[in-house]
């Protein structure tokens, strides 16, 4: 049963360090009611086990429809193969992430209908579509992904000149929404499999990342052409909080388990299908092989709804308190130092780095280890909310003051550290701004912008995870430049035949 | 003929163990006298009825191959032996192989002995371990030089010239090892090709090492 215990061993020790902290402020500083804490406490329970299945089923489901797929998109050599597939994956995939409809209905209702939520979840679909499918098509074609990457940021750099800043923060949001936790795996598994299949050992190492990074520009890309289009440039509306009162340690748990469910349930959907199809069409894999991906995709399905049950009904109204409470003490300046903490351990038990963290070794065969990336990670996000907090404090910062340095940064480091850094970087930026972050940090900062004066709940709680999807990218491209000044042989000068 | 001005003999030591020790291993052994190393992921399997039930029987090892002279090797495998409880169980395996050849770290060598009871053996198994992204050059060195194919494997290793640290964990560099079977005539051509080729003999350029083998299977003449 070893397998199982180290698993859980490994889980644990990244959920540990957030339920550490939020008790030492229980204790400390912001005092939670003690039903709260019960929920905090277990919904850390859930997590731990929900994130542990959830893995496992990643490991033997997911990513192994993904890497099939790929492999098989690749071998089929056809340009219109790969264009189809990516299409369809791309719309279907996006179109069922639960995310992006709650960040829709978001957008709706502080437009006063005038982007409708459907028209926003089709948008944002045909533009993950369409750069998924750019995404595979740079990687058969060997179209670099820095230079890729430089065109879609200036692009975005150039629409956002005639972006309000509220749509800004929109659609850096959507971006994070629509990487969510099962989407990123299977992305991430799908560019594997493209790759593999390359003769040269450092091309298809490089390849295999960068797909994430692509696909997420489709969406920012896309809503910012809509709000250019249907001239809605201010906020009109305002969200509506529902007060939940309840002071049941259970009630929320059983409320949320069946919505997440049927959630989960239908953003699975679209890859069990693909598997389906392709199984009977092109994968033809074995009956054995063919039930163990089935009991996988089944364990991811468990493994999700209990994470984010876990998530939504124990983590989000602590944070909430939590950022409430911190904001509302005298000194503001603690509300940034208990942000940067919260980060720091937070996208630890985010579902996504696992994933990531774990192909990274793989493919580098354990050259970049796990425990480095995810230092450089923590310490990313834990700046992404410092900075976010700072944000909140000082109402005439906006977001663009930050992410237009940050991207043009990120965009100038491309071009200094090595390849397959830009890859792992600009995923891990997709993958820092998962459930956790969409959650709990959120909350967390809404609660803070509650608390202080002048700060919008609304317009201020928009953009958290655009800087969480940010920060990470400078993070691991400076990991990258510190492993290439650190590789070089010592004791002897090149030489070169 | 390749000049040989030591002579020691070699030998390879090969660890198959849990994912994660194959750099605790290689870290033990460079204290022990073995100069470097290079680790592959590997896959592995439990036998466990429940776990089987629930198709979760792959876990993740790494195989480290370490090449050191006959007395360091025997030295380091009984140090590695004792720190890591191989004779518990889970705890991993730890085999040696006699090195025929091996070319790098400033050694040449080559073991033109016969083994005594030992058939002459008719294939050798090269291995050529380089840098990430340098098998395809080794591979056609060794294809001109009359060898008919060969595989790669994705590694990481470090060497006496790698030893640098980040956040105090080892970096190891990634490698590449490229396994060739040639009958005992071509392997000298071979050897030499890649030598050539890859600047093999300059340090830091990777290290080739060639094994015996007794019986081969599906090779085409």
């Amino acid at each position: 049963m070893s397998v199982l215990l180290e698993k859980l061993k490994e889980v644990l020790w990244s959920v540990i360090p957030i339920v550490v902290i939020v008790l030492v402020l229980n204790f400390t500083i912001t005092a939670l009611e003690p039903y709260l804490i019960y929920r905090f406490l277990l919904g850390a329970l859930l997590i731990v086990i929900g994130l542990a299945i959830f893995l496992f089923g990643v490991d033997i489901g997911i990513s192994k429809v993904g890497t099939l797929m790929g492999g098989t998109l690749a071998k089929s050599n056809k340009l219109w193969i790969i264009i189809g597939a990516g299409l369809l994956l791309g719309f279907f995939i996006s179109i069922a992430e639960p995310d992006l409809h709650i960040l829709a209905g978001q957008v709706d209702m502080v437009t006063s209908g005038v982007i409708s939520k459907l028209s926003i979840v089709v948008v944002v679909s045909i533009g993950i579509a369409v750069m998924l499918t750019s995404g595979l098509v740079r990687i058969v074609y060997n179209i670099p992904l820095y230079k890729l990457l430089t065109v879609l940021y200036l692009l975005i750099l150039g629409l956002s000149f005639f972006t309000s800043s509220e749509f800004l923060a929109i659609s850096f949001d959507a971006s994070g929404a629509t990487t969510g936790a099962l989407t990123v795996p299977f992305m991430l598994a799908l560019a594997l499999g493209v790759s593999s299949l390359k003769k040269d050992g450092k091309a298809s190492e490089k390849d295999s990342f960068g797909l994430v990074a692509v696909t997420s520009t489709g969406a920012i890309l896309a809503v910012m052409i809509m709000s250019i289009l249907s001239k809605q440039d201010k906020i009109t509306g305002s969200l509506q909080e529902a007060a939940a009162t309840s002071t049941s340690v259970l009630a929320p748990f059983l409320h949320k388990l069946p919505i997440v469910a049927w959630e989960i349930l239908i953003a699975l959907a679209p890859i069990i299908l693909v598997f389906l199809v392709f199984q009977k069409i092109s994968f033809k894999i074995s009956k054995k092989a063919f039930r163990k991906v089935l009991k996988g995709l089944l364990y991811t399905f468990i493994g999700l709804v209990l994470f984010l049950t876990g998530v939504n009904a124990g983590f989000m109204e602590v944070g909430t308190k939590i950022g409430y409470s911190v904001a509302a003490l005298d000194n503001k300046l603690i509300v940034v130092g208990i942000g940067f903490l919260i980060g720091l351990v937070v996208v630890l038990a985010e579902p996504a780095v696992y994933v990531l963290t774990h192909q990274i070794e793989d493919v580098t065969s354990g050259y970049v280890r796990r425990p480095v990336v995810l230092i450089a990670l923590s310490i990313g996000v834990a700046f992404a909310v410092a900075l976010s907090m700072v944000r909140i404090l000082i109402p005439g910062l906006q977001l663009w003051h930050f992410l237009l340095p940050g991207y043009v940064v990120s965009i100038l480091m491309m071009y200094f550290v090595p390849k397959l850094f830009v890859g792992i970087a600009f995923d891990a930026g997709g993958v820092a701004s998962g459930p956790m972050t969409a959650t709990f940090i959120l909350a967390f900062a809404q609660g803070a912008a509650e608390a202080i004066e002048g700060a919008n709940v609304l317009v201020d709680g928009f953009g958290v995870i655009a800087m969480v999807a940010m920060t990470p990218i400078i993070a691991l491209q400076t990991l990258g430049f510190i492993f290439k000044i650190k590789s070089v042989k010592e004791g002897l000068e090149e030489h070169d035949g | 003929m390749m000049d040989s001005p030591k002579t020691m003999e070699f030998e390879l030591i090969s660890f198959v163990v849990n994912h994660g020790v194959g750099t605790k291993v290689l870290k033990f052994a460079k204290q022990h006298g073995i100069s470097g190393g290079t680790i592959c992921l590997g896959r592995g399997t439990v036998n466990n009825p429940i776990l089987k039930l629930l198709d979760l029987t792959d876990t993740r090892k790494e195989i480290v191959m370490m090449i050191g002279e006959k007395d360091a090797a025997q030295n380091a495998l009984v140090a590695l032996n004792e720190k890591l409880a191989l004779h518990k169980p889970n705890h991993g395996i730890a085999f040696t192989s006699s090195v025929r050849g091996f070319v790098g770290h400033h050694h040449i060598y080559r073991n033109e002995e016969e083994r005594r009871g030992a058939e002459n053996p008719m294939y050798n198994a090269i291995y050529t371990v380089v840098d990430r992204g340098m098998a395809e050059d080794v591979m056609e060195a060794a294809t001109k030089a009359g060898s008919r194919g060969g595989t790669i494997i994705n590694a990481r290793g470090s060497g006496i010239h790698e030893t640098h640290t980040l956040f105090s964990m080892a970096i190891e560099p990634e490698k590449e090892i490229v396994m060739i079977l040639a009958e005992t005539s071509t392997t000298e051509a071979i050897v030499t090709a890649i030598r050539q080729e890859l600047h093999i003999d300059n340090p830091g350029h990777g290290i080739i090492f060639v094994l015996d083998v007794n019986q081969t299977y599906g090779l085409r003449q």
